[in-house]
């Protein structure tokens, strides 16, 4: 889960760390209504200058004027109304947060993430942070510190790498007390990515959160209290209505996995997959083999036909779908039979004219495709049956011819301007 | 009769022995021959699972079988950290993990925790480890009249659970047995990475060659070429990376410099490649070129 930057400080200044003043307002309950322009301008004025920022997931808002520095109290309710009215990766900007402008000496960056290399938490740090940092960290040399995650991040630890970064006496005290309390946070919200950048030092010399770009380890959530009234909001931000709708499958049932990954493609082959390494061997094939997929997503773990049932309505609800591969390798454990159920019951209700491949092995495999073979003649579809014998890679190839000729008889355009297309191009043989 | 992480000595424990997939996870073992001893639930002690016994305490099941050396782990997510610290402690010495969903943060400590104790750890999200002849540790494998996995010299490393059984198969279908298969699972943080089980499989006598199925993402992969440059693997490895699409989508947002600052821009399948080929790995485009590629080394 990826947290909003005014999410992220919040959680910041529970661990102890400093963010500037600031008010959070949002499009649809604040800024009309008299009561909180009332108090938005009393903060500005006790301030007596502010700095506006879009509140959205991603980078270079800078650049993309999403953040203003207004000269005066008019400029800055303009600014309001002009960022309500952009988009952010086409995402509508609904909330803002406001926060007194610091008199800046210096900027750090702070980052802690895990590094597969160590197989621990690794702190990196910068005395020169600020928007540049990726080329200038590259250029001056970038202070990484593996953290032992018993252990935890001890002061004298922190001391020794400020004094590394160069920041010595009273001001590598403030640092390393910053950098402990920022460890602390990640440890304690299960962080897999806490990254301060900047750290903003005061010409008074106090240390600042600038920023704050926080994602939590999804596994953690559910221990998580604080987070629970998050999730929802911010990820119907970034999904669209089949993503959403997918999503809940798994809400509300929690034998096995189906949905929890689908994601929207701009092709138009249906993917249903099965198996977290498969599925993605299986997208490879359908792009190398020249296909165009509509979709990702995959189920696995053995869940009940009801969620495969709805999980393949979902995904064939795309509009302008000329083929659907169902595909996976052969199942140790899952129940073909119980799934394929799910998937040839939405089928029979949908009843699609264009051609289905399916791929599929494991136990009850033979059971369920005499089921799908007795359901195709009687309704009449288009359906390859393929199992252990056929490569997973070998089934997009039947899958993608089987679409080429559906289009041809159907006359419908070849499109292969996707991008996914163009970009894997070159590696097909 | 000897693989890299069962031999005829290993002595399995199943934490979670009475939900479903422990359950139903055990007898498949116990139906390969694996040597399963008993079973660990807290709450539970007393009850029986397949004639096994079934215990409170790591400890109890080490009481009752001092040369307990295996455990198998069916436990809840958020409660892996506890039950893998409880085995340690008690003198468990090879951990196999199956719970998926594990919190990162728990792995790391796990992970730190066994590396102090020297204790092997496959997993988190593993599906399992399978050697025909003596046994198999996890789901991997189903029950014993699977027709997938055959005897053979070649050691088998995937990421992934579902992959390790298709490219098992396709090599069974080449008339190429397996050695030893061990699914490593595909979290960030893994017990037991591809480097640590080459290093097993260059000692291991009955294997002649590797194969590894490797995803994006990390750099676990790459510390694979490395070790190959500097000759701590001689045998043969023939490698296939999955998940080139998922790097064309421009829908996944970088979240803030992090990422991009310690990875170097490595992680993606081309750059995987590019490293593996380098350092003279025998890489495939397609999986189902594996079997082939392996006969070609294998001569």
């Amino acid at each position: 889960m990826k947290l909003l930057e005014y999410k992220g400080k919040e959680l910041l200044k529970s661990c102890g760390i400093h963010v500037p003043a600031h008010v959070v307002v949002n499009n649809n309950s604040y800024i009309n209504l008299s009561f909180h322009k009332e108090r938005y301008r009393q903060f500005f004025f006790e301030n007596g200058n502010v700095i506006i920022k879009a509140q959205v997931i991603g980078n270079g808002r800078k650049k993309q004027g999403l953040i203003i520095d207004p000269a005066s109290y008019e400029d800055s309710l303009k600014a309001i109304d002009t960022l309500y009215k952009k988009t952010y990766h086409n995402i509508p900007i609904t909330t803002l947060l406001i926060e007194r402008k610091m008199n800046v000496a210096a900027e750090y960056f702070l980052a802690i993430v895990y590094d597969t290399k160590t197989r621990t938490p690794l702190l990196l740090f910068s005395s020169e942070g600020g928007i540049e940092i990726e080329e200038t960290a590259q250029a001056k040399g970038l202070l990484t510190y593996p953290i032992d995650p018993i252990k935890g991040l001890r002061e004298y630890e922190a001391r020794s790498l400020a004094k590394q970064a160069g920041i010595a006496s009273q001001a590598m005290l403030q640092l390393a007390s910053f950098m402990v309390k920022a460890y602390q946070c990640f440890e304690k919200y299960d962080c897999r990515i806490l990254e301060i950048n900047p750290i903003l030092k005061t010409k008074d010399g106090n240390l600042y959160a600038g920023d704050a770009k926080i994602t939590i380890d999804d596994n953690a959530v559910a221990r998580l209290e604080v987070f629970h009234d998050v999730t929802d909001i911010e990820d119907q931000a970034t999904m669209s209505e089949r993503e959403l709708e997918a999503r809940k499958i798994d809400y509300t049932d929690h034998r096995g996995v189906a949905g929890k990954t689908y994601l929207e493609l701009d092709g138009d082959i249906a993917v249903l997959a099965s198996g977290g390494g498969a599925s993605l061997t299986s997208m490879d094939a359908i792009i190398q083999a020249g296909g165009n997929p509509a979709n990702y997503t995959e189920y696995s773990g053995n869940p009940p036909k009801e969620k495969v049932k709805r999980l393949t309505h979902i995904t064939l609800s795309k509009p302008g779908l000329v083929g659907c591969l169902i595909i996976g390798g052969k199942a140790n454990f899952t129940d073909i039979y119980e799934t394929l159920s799910g998937v040839m019951e939405a089928i029979v209700e949908i009843k699609p004219k264009y051609p289905i491949v399916i791929r599929r092995a494991g136990p009850r495999d033979k059971e369920a495709f005499a089921m799908i073979r007795e359901i195709a003649q009687k309704e009449q579809l288009d359906i390859t049956l393929l199992g252990e014998e056929t490569p997973m890679s070998k089934a997009a190839h039947v899958m993608v011819e089987k679409v080429h000729t559906y289009k041809q008889k159907m006359g419908i355009q070849s499109k292969n301007s996707s991008s996914i297309h163009a970009h894997t191009n070159g590696t097909v043989k | 009769m000897m693989g890299i992480i069962l031999s005829k000595d290993t002595r399995v424990l199943v934490q979670g022995i009475t939900g479903k997939e422990g359950s139903k996870a055990t007898e498949e073992m116990l139906s390969y021959g694996t040597h399963v001893s008993c079973g660990v639930t807290p709450g539970k002690g007393g009850m029986n699972v397949h004639t096994l016994p079934v215990f409170d305490t790591v400890n109890e099941a080490v009481q009752y079988d001092p040369k307990l050396n295996t455990s198998v782990l069916y436990v809840p997510p958020f409660t892996v950290y506890d039950a893998a610290i409880e085995a340690i402690d008690a003198g468990i010495k090879v951990l196999v993990i199956v719970t998926e969903n594990v919190p990162i943060k728990d792995t790391a400590k796990l992970v730190a925790y066994a590396k102090e104790h020297h204790v092997l750890v496959i997993g988190p999200s593993s599906v399992g480890v399978l050697a025909l002849d003596i046994g198999k540790l996890g789901s991997i494998g189903g029950s014993k009249d699977q027709t997938m996995y055959t005897k053979g010299n070649v050691g088998i490393i995937s990421k992934s659970g579902g992959m390790c059984a298709e490219t098992a198969m396709s090599l069974t279908q080449a008339g190429i047995g397996q050695s030893t298969v061990v699914g490593i699972g595909g979290d960030v943080i893994l017990g037991s990475t591809f480097t640590d089980l080459i290093a097993l499989f260059e000692q291991d006598p009955e294997t002649k060659a590797i194969v590894m199925f490797g995803e994006i993402g990390g750099t676990y992969e790459e510390q694979v070429a490395d070790m190959v440059r500097k000759k701590e693997c001689t045998k043969p490895i023939v490698a296939y990376i999955s998940g080139q699409f998922a790097e064309s989508l421009g829908r996944a947002l970088a979240l803030g410099h992090a990422g991009a600052i310690i990875e170097h821009g490595s992680g993606s399948a081309q750059e995987k490649k590019r490293i593996l080929r380098a350092a003279g790995i025998h890489v495939v485009d397609y999986h189902y070129e594996i079997p082939a590629k392996v006969k070609e080394v294998l001569k």
